[in-house]
């Protein structure tokens, strides 16, 4: 199944320690080699200050192996710096601590204003928050989140909004994300992830390609947002398909979204609409990019072919099992995509055997005779069961001519009067405006 | 300035002989000659300056008096008075006071003429104002110096051709002589004329030197006998022509002289505008003498050549260039010579280099017409030269050209050499002159393959250009200049490794010219600043693309690009260029079976009926007053040469066959539909003008059979309509010319089967309750699965009033046939609701415009047609009106 396993593609535009997650999915449905995960893990960690992890895989790796000096130099000197730096901003650390002034802060809107508040009060100065900012970013590599979160949070804060032109401040804001993303606080993620958005889409960057690439690690990022949020289902959407840059960007550097796209699309069952927008980039887009999932869509919508379909969708079970992102909706994918066969094929025929809904449906033909007769139940399906012959037969209904011409001449009275009225009310003004001149 | 050049007075008519020689012998090596003393050629040089003076304005006068422009005449009378006091001092030492014969001469003549011009009394009535004004002064003057001269003048008259003798023969022994010292610091043409100047040397020495000078004046004879038949009056006979040749050389140098005065003056020791029209009767004689003295001065003999010498020679022959009067064969010959001189100096190859340079851009010069093509000859020669100059600047590898580098900063004594120029520049000129080269032959004769092939040459060129470039840093600007030029050569070039590499025939690591085209325009895409290299880049690009079959790769990158939409401002070459890209596009879509695609690619340039225009492919044939002499002529020059045409009929074809695959079910489902639109102009005026005639015989041309076809697929008659688009005579006429034809035979097929089965089903829907599947399968020969698709597609898009009946695989229709006042009461709703519409934009825009109610409905059928165009092709854009499934 590593065929359509798209970590490694992924990872390319995700931060390190994001991919852990990713890493460690993998090894728990071992489809590949333990120890190259291993060494994958230990080739990331390589670059951060999680020495202690490092060493814990190391000996998963290398069983019976000293632990190299080297590391535990390292580990030694990471703890020094680290308390170098928090001794740096121990004035900000109290600061943090103190209830009274945080709520000051999150009070106070203008960051000027702040600024000088701390400034009298609390004898506190700006240079301060680059050292702040260091120590977040060292907690960070450490694998501290929540406490990188914590200073974050009071950067963000108090750092004046002139100064978001800065590298900084959009360093700080992805920062946040992805430390928001490893503690898994999806709320204040999605509105970080909110708040980087606005902030791509509002900032001016050295050149298009810059944007360009800012945008493909949010689109990223954001995947771990919408998979676990409630909410993120709909705003998966909104954000991938209806918004022309991301859609952009995910066409020109990274079609493989189009799997989390369209599985989205598939689950959602209130955005059908989104479906037609979302077969047209599919189809666009299919000489680079297609997996099962999306082939499914092209099969069940683009050509109708439904034991493609079937096929594929056989296929999407397995490959959503062994996506990171997917697996949690696997039950509700295969649901909803048999109802989406299931309602095309009603669309179409006008009577259909059980026994080959079943076998298009990857069911029993009791199973799918029980799910018919609850979809009928639910008033979600006009049709009757033939149970001598098997068959289920629609009850369709052709528009007669004489619908269409009412459907046809409807608003007509409607517009015309609107349109009188108009023209009447500019001829009273002109009336007016003639008058007036005779006057 | 060189005094040598001031004082070859006698090579001046001879060099009509040189110039025959050096084309003959254009690789003519020099030698120098030393010989003679200096003292004696000072006192001839001065007196010979003189004279040459005097001769030259005698010249003059001469034609004057034949045009009788007497205000010129009368000025070039007083010149000569005045050029003959300066040269008194030089007559009284050196002929000891006597008027030399041909000062005499002149001034009977002028007398002579003047006074049979005053005599005619009718034509000094017909004579301008000014002219006869002149004429008075002038017989005025005349009189009164004449009588100065009275005494010689009428022992002149008394004998007028015996007394010359003497004076000539001193005058030969003077010619002579400085024709051998001016020689010898020069240059000899060849090897093989080097023992010639041998006897004349010596016969310089001896007093009877008339068989030594002969040769200089034989050159000039020949020269001048194409007027001489004018001036054959003047002379007793013909023997005495030939021997006497004072006369001839005097009338030559006046004719010359006239032609080039102003270049005198900047020492250009010979001249040349009378070509080769000197070949006249005289030309035997010539040829069996050899000319030795026809070599320009180039430095004197003692000189030492070094550097700075030669560069300031090169600046003084440089700096003539472009002046009106500049002979500009002449100016590469002595460019030739400097080179050579250089070389036998071995002065470094940055002087070389820089040599070369001047004599490329004088090979550029010598063609006076920017318009018109330079001469094949010129041409070849141009080639050799610069890659001569390529390669020595290749191999010198410490030679630094740039257009940065002043003139005074210029360095040629120690590496790093620095010159300024711009090898880019002249390789730009280089290709534009072979494209016009290309334009002007006949595409269809020998010789255009024969040019053709030089096309190598000149892409070889281009990439030793590009070579010595990308030696250089910091100069990306330039780098994309020459990576356009090479693009410009690579793009409308098919390579069929690319497809055979992309079927693994080939490994993959071949590079083709796709990945070439690929590393150069993405260099092009990052670094360009200009924007028209960059536009020009990408339609290159995406015309590569689409010839290679890489229709993603293609369409992409046209509409990432976002050219579509402001094409229309850029200039005309470029959207010369987008046009052919276009097209290609539309050739790679229907090659790739995206019908719809080709279409909307191709309509454009099929709509206006000038696609010719259009691809910059020839003329149309318009009515006179529709463009201007100097809007044809533009219009010439932006014309493609003919080896990077595209197949116009197979455009058409292409373009017809599309719009047949779409409009014919289009037509057979809206058939009585009263807002229907017309997908194809073009297509209907062919398929109603052939229903138009009242016998149809069996299809000739390519479009009969289109529209054939499309009668045979109205009635769903997939067969027909196949064996009409595809048979024996289409094949030689359109489909053959795809690299790979028979898959866009098989591909047709296919698409013909299906669509005529649409419209099968569009057209007979009604007559039936029920269709089996299986039948319909068999009769279009499709797989049922096919068949099921398109129908399933079909019902989906509420196209087919049906639905499929599994168990028995039929498809039922439903009865929703209006009847005949139904579907006329839908139409009047149509038409109502039109008319609704209608009413509310003429509301709109009178609110805004009173006065363009007018043509408004045309503003809006425009509008739509943009926008159906709009949603097929932007990809943000959602199209409104289909379903997409």
């Amino acid at each position: 199944m590593a065929k359509f396993d798209l970590t490694f593609k992924l990872g390319q535009y995700l931060d390190r320690h994001l991919v852990f997650p990713l890493l460690e999915f993998l090894s728990a449905k071992q489809i590949y080699n333990e120890n190259e995960l291993l060494q994958a893990k230990l080739d990331i960690l390589s670059k951060t200050n999680m020495i202690d992890y490092a060493i814990d895989i190391r000996k998963q790796l290398m069983p019976g192996e000293e632990d190299p000096e080297e590391l535990k130099s390292r580990r030694i000197q990471v703890v020094n710096q680290l308390q170098e730096l928090q001794k740096e901003v121990s004035h900000i650390a109290t600061l943090m601590n103190d209830e009274v002034v945080m709520k000051k802060i999150e009070t106070m809107r203008d960051s000027k204003a702040l600024l000088t508040f701390l400034h009298d009060e609390y004898d506190f100065n700006i240079e301060m928050m680059e050292s702040m900012y260091k120590l977040a970013k060292y907690r960070y590599e450490c694998g501290n989140y929540s406490n990188a979160t914590g200073f974050l949070y009071f950067y963000i804060n108090v750092m004046p909004a002139g100064d978001k032109a800065s590298s900084n401040y959009i360093n700080v804001l992805w920062g946040k994300l992805a430390s928001e993303i490893l503690v898994q606080n999806w709320d204040t993620a999605l509105d970080d992830l909110n708040k980087l958005r606005e902030f791509i889409d509002s900032n001016q960057f050295p050149s298009s390609l810059h944007v360009l690439q800012q945008r493909t690690w949010l689109i990223h990022w954001s995947l771990f947002v919408f998979f676990n949020h409630t909410k993120g289902r709909d705003l998966i959407i909104e954000m991938f398909l209806y918004r022309p840059h991301y859609l952009n960007a995910i066409q020109t550097m990274c079609p493989h979204i189009l799997r989390y796209l369209a599985t989205a699309v598939i689950i959602n069952r209130t955005r059908r609409t989104a479906l037609k927008d979302l077969v047209k980039v599919i189809q666009q887009e299919s000489y680079t990019y297609r997996d099962p999932i999306t082939e499914f869509i092209e099969h069940l919508y683009v050509n109708f072919d439904f034991d493609g379909a079937r096929q594929k969708l056989h296929e999407c079970q397995t490959v959503l099992f062994n996506d990171f992102f997917l697996i949690a909706c696997l039950e509700e994918f295969v649901e909803n995509a048999r109802l989406m066969i299931f309602e095309t094929f009603c669309r179409i025929h006008q009577c259909i055997s059980i026994g080959m809904l079943a076998e298009k449906l990857n069911m029993t033909p009791e199973e799918a005779e029980c799910w018919i007769v609850h979809l009928i139940r639910n008033a979600r399906l006009d049709a009757k069961i033939d149970s001598k012959l098997g068959h289920v037969v629609m009850g369709t209904q052709p528009v007669s001519p004489y619908q269409q011409l009412v459907e046809k001449i409807d608003s007509l009275s409607v517009r015309s009067e609107a349109l009188q009225s108009l023209i009447d009310r500019k001829l009273k003004t002109r009336a007016q405006d003639a008058g007036g001149i005779q006057w | 300035m060189s005094r040598f050049f001031a004082t070859g007075s006698d090579s001046d008519s001879d060099s009509s002989s040189e110039e025959e020689q050096i084309i003959r012998q254009p690789t003519a090596t020099f030698t120098f000659s030393d010989e003679e003393e200096d003292t004696k050629r000072v006192v001839r040089s001065a007196k010979e300056k003189r004279y040459e003076e005097i001769t030259n304005l005698i010249k003059q006068i001469r034609n004057y008096k034949k045009i009788k422009d007497m205000s010129s005449l009368l000025s070039s009378f007083e010149d000569l008075m005045r050029a003959y006091t300066k040269a008194l001092p030089v007559i009284t030492k050196e002929e000891n006071g006597v008027t030399p014969r041909f000062y005499l001469r002149c001034l009977v003549e002028v007398e002579d003429f003047v006074n049979e011009v005053w005599e005619d009394r009718e034509g000094r009535k017909n004579m301008s104002k000014n002219n006869s004004k002149s004429l008075t002064s002038l017989r005025q003057k005349m009189r009164k110096y004449n009588k100065d001269f009275e005494e010689e003048i009428t022992k002149f008259r008394a004998n007028p051709d015996q007394a010359d003798e003497e004076e000539e023969e001193e005058k030969d022994q003077d010619d002579d002589s400085s024709d051998d010292e001016d020689s010898h610091p020069v240059v000899t043409k060849k090897p093989s004329v080097e023992p010639v100047p041998e006897p004349k040397k010596k016969a310089a020495a001896a007093d009877d030197d008339d068989d030594g000078s002969s040769d200089s004046y034989w050159g000039s004879d020949s020269e001048s006998s194409s007027d001489s038949s004018e001036d054959e009056s003047q002379y007793t006979s013909v023997r005495e022509r030939f021997l006497k040749k004072t006369t001839d050389k005097d009338d030559d140098e006046k004719k010359e002289k006239k032609d080039r005065k102003e270049d005198r003056k900047k020492s250009k020791p010979k001249r040349k505008e009378e070509d080769s029209d000197g070949e006249g009767e005289w030309e035997t004689v010539k040829g069996g003498v050899a000319i030795p003295s026809e070599k320009p001065k180039m430095f004197a003999k003692d000189a030492e050549i070094n550097i700075d010498l030669v560069v300031k020679k090169l600046n003084e022959i440089v700096a003539a260039r472009g002046k009106k009067r500049t002979d500009r064969r002449e100016q590469i010959e002595l460019l030739h010579e400097l080179l050579i001189v250089s070389e036998q100096h071995n002065l470094g190859s940055a002087v070389a280099i820089k040599i070369k340079f001047a004599i490329v851009s004088s090979i550029f010069d010598y063609n006076p017409k920017v318009s018109d093509a330079m001469k094949p000859e010129y041409w070849a020669k141009l080639l050799e030269q610069i890659i001569d100059m390529m390669d020595r600047l290749i191999s010198a590898k410490n030679v630094i050209i740039n257009e940065s580098i002043l003139e005074d900063n210029e360095n040629y004594e120690s590496p790093p050499y620095q010159l300024r120029g711009c090898v880019l520049t002249v390789m730009e000129r280089l290709d534009e002159e072979f494209t016009k080269l290309l334009k002007e032959c006949d595409p269809h004769s020998n010789e255009y393959v024969e040019r053709l092939k030089d096309e190598k040459r000149v892409s070889n060129i281009i990439d030793k250009v590009q070579e010595y470039l990308e030696r250089q840093t910091d100069i990306d600007a330039e780098l994309c200049r020459i990576y356009m030029r090479k693009i410009e050569h690579l793009y409308y070039k098919f390579d069929p490794q690319v497809l055979q590499q992309k079927q693994g025939l080939l490994p993959a690591d071949i590079v083709t010219s796709v990945q070439v085209m690929d590393k150069l325009c993405k260099f092009i895409y990052d670094k360009d600043q200009t924007d028209r290299l960059r536009t020009r880049a990408i339609l290159s690009h995406v015309y590569h693309h689409a010839l290679h079959d890489n229709w993603f790769q293609a369409r992409d990158l046209i509409l990432m690009s976002h050219l579509q939409e402001n094409i229309q401002h850029s200039d005309p070459p470029t959207q010369i260029l987008y046009n052919r890209t276009m097209a290609h596009l539309g050739l790679c879509a229907f090659r790739h079976a995206n019908i719809k695609d080709a279409h909307n690619c191709l309509v454009d340039l099929m709509m206006t009926g000038k696609m010719k225009e259009l691809l910059a492919q020839g003329l149309l044939p318009t009515r006179q007053n529709d463009r201007t002499k100097e809007q044809e002529k533009v219009e010439k020059q932006r014309q493609m040469p003919f080896h990077m045409h595209i197949n116009l009929e197979l455009l058409e074809c292409v373009y017809m066959v599309s719009a047949m695959l779409i409009e014919i079910p289009y037509m057979a489902e809206h058939e009585f539909d009263a807002r229907r639109r017309m997908i194809s102009k073009t297509f209907y005026q062919q398929l109603r003008s052939s229903e138009r005639q009242s016998l149809l015989g069996p299809p000739e041309s390519m479009r009969e059979h289109v529209v054939a076809a499309s009668k045979a697929m109205r009635n769903g008659n997939w067969l027909a309509c196949r064996n009409f688009i595809i048979n024996e005579k289409m094949n030689a006429k359109v489909w053959d010319l795809f690299y790979q034809a028979d898959e866009v035979r098989t591909m047709l097929t296919k698409l013909i089967r299906e669509e005529a089965l649409r419209t099968y089903l569009f057209t007979y829907s009604h007559v039936y309750d029920s269709i089996s599947m299986a039948t319909l399968a068999t009769t279009f020969e499709l797989e049922p699965s096919v068949v099921h698709s398109i129908i399933s597609k079909m019902i989906i898009n509420e196209e087919l009033m049906a639905s499929l009946d599994d168990p028995t695989h039929t498809v039922v229709m439903h009865r929703s046939e209006p009847s005949r006042l139904q579907s006329l009461a839908l139409q009047l709703t149509d038409k109502v609701n039109s008319l609704v519409d209608y009413n509310e934009r003429v509301f709109e825009t009178k609110q805004g415009f009173f006065n363009r109610g007018g043509n408004q409905g045309r503003d809006f059928r425009d509008r739509q047609n943009y926008d159906r165009r709009g949603q097929d092709w932007g990809r943000q854009r959602r199209e409104r009106g289909e379903r997409a499934y």
